[in-house]
């Protein structure tokens, strides 16, 4: 058997090719930018260079995910730890030499762009937990030993990510695990243990938030219980933002029209907030249709994982669906109110190549997964 | 194949997890819907009025920039304000009442103020557009007169920087400028939106973060029209520190207007601190070209003139240090042994060396020369026997031991670090080491070698004061607006030289000479009655070059940087000065005059005027 991870036959894959996925991933990348467009007009001539940036990188997106979607994505079960060294080792290099960027050191810079390896980490998680977890008998996880070593390998980028600081995303990779472990399933034996772990440490952790956390991160969170405690700091942002999706009502108030954007009311409108200028300006109906969209692609995404070929090729799938679920949920959750402000990009939608690559990464795995249900090389 | 078959599952193991996890999507997406539902269309029309009265509209407080002043207080940078009229596309009601009250008092025609109008349609509704720019206040009173009945049209003071004394010390205050894109990514959320001010070069730029303040903010009650109704809470901005600067304008100023040729540096340190007296690089500009805004074809003309008004000279001009480096070399030579203090040569005009000729300054040669009179007439042969026993290394050792080829530290970060070659560096760049030929060069500064003038400025100072090699610096400390002291320079000593005493004053007397000794080549440097110790430098610009017959012929780009560097230490006030004038022949002709000017200056004696014999 040639040990090829390519396909032979180039017209039965372009057949099988995800277009339904992609097609899907590319409108949300669109709507996005048309929303960075508006988000950023005001700020004038400083602002046009964020929709060409983010146009490059979709291009950019599109090509890998091509590419990537023709590529077998057991390539990852073979060479997947060295992707997950080679993030782990990107990581600390970025707490050492990153740039400092809004107070966090998260990128590294190579001149012209610039690589934010967090976002790529919980790629790089999924990855190995699919790996460690498909390679054993099925069945719950009831070995503490086997329990340690995955949760070590979510622990270790997890806490370079914290000391970034970067907590939204931190907070991100232990859902998607935390998902994928579930998936697996666990046995009552470890489900009694978490729960009295559990009541010994929610006053610990109490605590140790007072201590450990960030004068900022506090302060959120706190905001988030009651925003209304600190109108024009921290709690600011989640007022204005929930005038702006009110305000939308039914129809939106139409393009470059939101009055909450277009007066800079909203901030930081073109990453973490986008939703709310979309929302502001497009109204329920264009919420619907983006949440809709994200909603078709998850269930797309789950529907892959149930009839990928193998172990692995499910686990993946369910690791990059939980991605973008969790980022959707917690992104919409927060410009909402429903959840404290914790700094997660919308997938897809969000201005930062280092995102929007990722979640194209994202569609290709799952399409290379789809493509290849049936097939066995040879 | 095997193992492939046995990779394939039964299709539904997972099934049943997939479907419990496809219910939790569509549970999860439901509840963004519902509060999405009732955000929008349950409580839509209440946040639609919040928006529309934006009764939570939060003002701005931009803090007053610190100014800039010089050591006497007087100031070298301040705030000025200057109005701009815009237009609110979205809230003009009437175009032609705007152009009726406007057009008039703004000197526009009624056609064109209706084609502004016509052209800020286009633009975001709610952004403020922009009409006019730098509105004198005399034009401010015509039109406030009306501005309370017309909609749409919004009259704003912007405070901008003022340089009063426009092109004095241009380099070392800098200038101020509208935000990049790029600098208001790094910025971050550190407080700076699009149209704010920053520092861009200079002093302005180094202490971007005293000098600007704390923004502050009010949070005030608007009514439907517009108009506020109250205050409700506010927080006053926090004025930027004042830097005051080590510089004394009136001592600047007499140097820069002394500096008549048309390019080159003058930097005078205390050498005993440290602390920069004057820092004059010409051609500069005029900064407040700059404020607030500055003009594309001013731009152009400043970014494209060939003599670079925009460059600090003093920090980023580099220049072979020509014979001033002699004295490098000959302390280097004396400490390592390679030379006796009384052992001599004889100049012949010039040295061969594989074939190849290296020529004396002084075609005649000048015959036996010993270390002292190689110093005093500044003879190149001497210097070529020494840099040839020494090699590049020795050299570099103890160059970088006076601080040269690398940043000295001022607080302009812009600094070069110019270039010591060695033989490590000439291997990584050329691939080769460094050969006789290029050592005999580097022996009396030449060749690859590069200097900055503070270098040159610190190295002097080093001399003046005993070895120690201080860091330069302009700022004398920070005020709050209050008067309370931030911050108060205290001096740095990077390091001491250690010398050898004897050695020193070798070196000193010989510099004593220079100025002093019938023969030596900065004798247009002499001041009655002050003890003034110096080195001359004729740096080439084009390499083995056959003399011609007067400088006044060689094309302007192709003539020698005159180099002079000058110490006094004898009296209570020291100190070092560097001169370098770009292109202006020899350093003991032109650059040790303006050098003795600022001398006498500094010490408040009358310039001798050169001497007559």
């Amino acid at each position: 058997m040639p040990n090829t991870y390519l396909d032979s036959n180039v017209i039965s894959s372009v057949r099988k090719f995800e277009w339904f996925l992609c097609l899907n991933a590319i409108t949300l990348a669109i709507i996005g930018i048309v929303s960075i467009y508006s988000a950023t007009i005001p700020m004038g001539s400083a602002g046009r260079s964020f929709v060409i940036k983010q146009t490059a990188w979709l291009s950019l997106g599109v090509v890998l995910l091509i590419l990537f979607s023709f590529v077998d994505y057991r390539i990852l079960d073979r060479w997947g730890s060295w992707v997950y060294i080679f993030i782990l080792v990107a990581l600390i290099s970025v707490s050492i030499f990153g740039r400092v960027t809004a107070g966090s050191r998260r990128w590294i810079d190579f001149g012209l762009m610039r690589f934010q390896p967090s976002e790529f980490a919980k790629l790089a998680i999924v990855i190995v937990l699919a790996k460690s977890l498909s390679n054993r008998t099925r069945g719950p996880l009831d070995d503490w030993t086997e329990i340690f070593r995955n949760l070590a390998l979510v622990l270790v980028p997890a806490v370079f990510v914290t000391t970034q600081p970067d907590l939204g995303t931190a907070i991100a990779m232990s859902l998607v695990a935390i998902t994928m472990a579930m998936f697996v399933g666990l046995s009552k034996r470890i489900w009694s243990a978490i729960a009295g772990l559990a009541v010994v440490c929610v006053p610990l952790i109490y605590i140790g938030a007072n201590y450990f956390l960030l004068d900022y991160q506090k302060r959120r969170l706190l905001t988030f219980i009651n925003p209304d405690q600190d109108p024009l700091g921290a709690g600011y942002q989640i007022i204005q933002s929930q005038i702006a999706i009110g305000s939308g009502e039914l129809f939106g108030k139409g393009f470059l029209k939101g009055t909450q954007n277009q007066l800079m009311f909203l901030p930081v409108k073109h990453t973490d907030f986008i939703f709310a200028v979309l929302s502001e300006e497009w109204g329920f109906i264009g919420c619907v249709i983006i949440l809709m969209l994200f909603m078709i692609f998850i269930l797309r995404g789950l529907a892959i994982a149930d009839r990928a070929r193998d172990d692995f090729g499910t686990l993946l799938a369910v690791g990059c669906i939980a991605i973008i679920f969790w980022h959707v949920a917690i992104n919409v959750g927060m410009v909402m109110g429903l959840v404290p402000v914790v700094g997660v990009p919308l997938s897809f939608v969000s201005y930062g190549g280092s995102s929007l690559l990722s979640s194209f990464l994202v569609t290709a795995i799952l399409s290379s997964i789809s493509s290849r249900r049936f097939s066995c090389l040879a | 194949m095997t193992q492939l078959l046995s990779d394939r599952v039964p299709q539904d193991y997972y099934k049943s997890r997939v479907i419990i996890l496809s219910i939790i999507v569509c549970l999860v997406m439901l509840a963004l819907l519902i509060r999405l539902w009732n955000l929008q269309l349950i409580m839509g029309e209440s946040y639609d009025d919040m928006a529309i009265e934006n009764r939570i509209r939060l003002l701005r407080l931009p803090p007053p920039r610190g100014s800039i002043y010089d050591r006497n207080g007087k100031a070298l940078a301040e705030n000025s304000s200057s109005f701009t009229l815009s237009i609110v596309p979205g809230a003009i009601k009437d175009p032609h009442l705007i152009i009726e009250a406007y057009a008039d008092p703004l000197g526009f025609s009624p056609e064109k103020m209706r084609s502004i109008i016509e052209k800020s349609l286009v633009a975001p509704r709610f952004i403020s557009f922009p009409i006019k720019k730098n509105i004198s206040l005399e034009e401010v009173s015509l039109i406030k007169a009306h501005s309370r009945e017309i909609k749409g049209v919004s009259l704003d003071a912007k405070p901008y920087r003022h340089y009063p004394n426009a092109e004095l010390l241009c380099h070392i205050v800098g200038v101020t400028g509208e935000i990049s894109g790029s600098e208001l990514e790094k910025s971050g959320r550190v407080g700076y939106r699009p149209g704010d001010y920053i520092g861009k070069t200079g002093i302005e730029r180094e202490y971007e973060t005293y000098l600007r303040g704390e923004e502050g903010w009010e949070q005030i009650e608007i009514d439907a029209k517009g108009r506020n109704l109250a205050s409700l809470t506010r927080r006053p901005a926090k004025p930027g520190a004042d830097v005051v600067l080590t510089i004394d304008s009136s001592f600047q100023k007499f140097v820069e207007n002394t500096f008549t040729e048309r390019a080159g540096s003058v930097v005078a340190v205390d050498p005993d601190t440290g602390r920069i007296l004057a820092m004059v690089s010409k051609p500069g500009f005029d900064p407040n070209l700059f404020s607030p805004s500055i003009s594309e074809r001013n731009w152009k003309s400043l970014n494209t003139d060939p003599l670079h008004p925009l460059e600090n000279r003093s920090i980023r001009g580099l220049y072979p240090p020509a014979s001033t480096f002699k004295l490098v070399t000959a302390l280097a030579a004396l400490s390592e042994g390679v030379v006796k203090p009384d052992s001599s040569f004889v100049c012949s005009g010039e040295l061969e060396l594989a074939g190849q000729v290296y020529r004396c300054w002084n075609q005649r040669g000048h015959g036996r020369v010993s270390l002292h009179k190689s110093l005093v007439e500044s003879c190149d042969v001497y210097f070529y026997e020494l840099g040839l026993r020494l090699g590049a290394d020795r050299m570099a050792q103890y160059a970088s031991l006076f601080g040269l080829g690398k940043p000295t530290g001022v607080e302009l970060s812009q600094e070069l670090p110019g270039l010591i070659p060695t033989n490590y560096w000439k291997q990584r760049n050329y691939g080769t080491f460094i050969k006789d030929g290029e050592n005999v060069t580097i022996g009396i500064g030449q060749g690859y070698t590069l200097t900055t003038p503070i270098q040159l400025a610190m190295m002097t100072a080093a001399i003046a004061n005993g070895g120690n090699v201080m860091r330069p610096y302009l700022v004398e400390e920070i005020r709050s607006r209050e008067g309370s002291t931030i911050f108060g320079q205290t001096p740095v000593i990077r390091w001491n030289l250690k010398p050898d005493p004897q050695n020193w004053s070798l070196i000193r007397k010989a510099m004593r000479d220079v100025v002093e000794e019938r023969a030596g080549t900065g004798r247009r440097c002499r001041i009655p009655g002050l003890t003034v110790y110096a080195k001359t430098g004729t740096s080439q610009v084009i390499s083995a070059r056959e003399k011609s017959n007067g400088d006044d012929e060689v094309p302007y780009h192709e003539r020698t940087h005159a180099m002079f560097v000058a110490f006094v230490d004898d009296q209570p006030r020291k100190i070092a000065v560097v001169v370098v004038i770009e292109h202006g022949g020899g350093g003991g002709k032109t650059a040790a005059p303006l050098a003795r000017k600022i001398i006498c200056r500094y010490y408040g004696l009358p310039d001798p005027g050169e001497p007559r014999d």
